[in-house]
């Protein structure tokens, strides 16, 4: 189950930030999004210390907190996706082509000529695409 | 009485005397002006095609080193804009942080003459504005100019696309190794 996806810009500002569920707080799940924003600088900054190639897209499991799992993505611009779900088992290629997918309506809601890079993105179309997005992502590690 | 007053009425528009224009424009701000505007227009492309092949073409990698982002620049972004990779990647030779970009037909100068009053106007500053747009999205902050450099043999001058990198870039690179 996901329960919320956050768009986070250059500067760290949040450019757009979706819940899932109506049980949790929102504060809560916007204080956990920005924790996870240290994880990926700390990333992006060392890289010696971190091992795997520093130049790859898909930050994977940034850390587990107490019942959610954050999941990291960054883009060529340094524009982080944040992902938070209580699924358990959830496999590393479903991770992957969910931000895949996000990547696509992220792209497609920044070409537009009047959005402003650095503003919050208010495009309709992309939240229907992110819902459409997080709903099959509940069907494809169920079935 | 409709018509009557100061101003004389004419039956036939065309016979309307045409008002001379009563100010001087100056033309070097005009160039300044039409030039950061153009490079403005093209960083908003810029930023947009980055994103855009990053999600497209190159998978999983993003462009971390100097040489990296300019081969970059230099094939798939030129593909994407113009069918094919520019004609060639040059470093500069006085200083390290200038690299130049050289194409002999650009494709915005190709079909656009300049008039004479217009001195050193050169509309490849919409591209200038696009790399600059590239570079500065990926992290690479630079000041991007377009020159037309004249050759030997060839009719129209050559343009060149110069690149120079912020010292950050540079000491970063020089911490990359």
């Amino acid at each position: 189950m996901i329960v919320c996806v956050a768009v986070v810009g250059q500067q760290n500002n949040p450019l757009y930030i979706q819940s899932f569920t109506e049980a949790d707080d929102a504060l809560k799940l916007h204080h956990i999004v920005h924790c996870s924003l240290d994880v990926v600088d700390e990333r992006v900054n060392n890289p010696k210390k971190s091992g795997p190639m520093l130049n790859e897209t898909f930050l994977g499991l940034l850390y587990p907190t107490e019942n959610y799992k954050v999941y990291g993505f960054l883009t060529n611009t340094k524009v982080k996706f944040i992902l938070v779900t209580t699924d358990l088992d959830v496999r590393d290629a479903d991770v992957r082509n969910f931000f895949r997918k996000f990547h696509a309506a992220y792209v497609d809601a920044v070409s537009n000529p009047f959005h402003v890079p650095g503003k919050k993105i208010t495009s309709k179309t992309f939240a229907e695409r992110v819902s459409n997005i997080v709903k099959s992502f509940g069907m494809g590690s169920t079935g | 009485m409709i018509g009557v007053g100061k101003i004389k009425q004419y039956s036939n528009v065309l016979d309307k005397p045409v008002s001379k224009g009563k100010q001087e424009v100056s033309l070097m701000d005009n160039i300044a002006e039409l030039e950061r505007r153009l490079e403005d227009a093209g960083y908003t492309v810029g930023a947009r095609v980055l994103e855009l092949l990053c999600h497209r073409e190159k998978g999983n990698r993003r462009e971390t080193r100097l040489l990296g982002i300019l081969s970059f620049v230099h094939s798939t972004v030129w593909k994407v804009l113009f069918g094919k990779v520019a004609d060639s990647l040059e470093k500069g030779t006085e200083h390290e942080d200038e690299y130049m970009i050289s194409e002999r037909e650009l494709l915005v100068n190709r079909f656009i003459s300049i008039p004479k009053d217009m001195g050193t106007f050169n509309c490849g500053a919409f591209v200038a504005g696009i790399v600059r747009g590239v570079l500065d999205s990926a992290g690479f902050p630079a000041v991007v100019t377009a020159h037309f450099v004249p050759i030997e043999g060839l009719l129209r001058p050559r343009t060149t696309i110069l690149i120079k990198f912020a010292e950050e870039v540079l000491r970063r690179e020089a911490r990359l190794g």
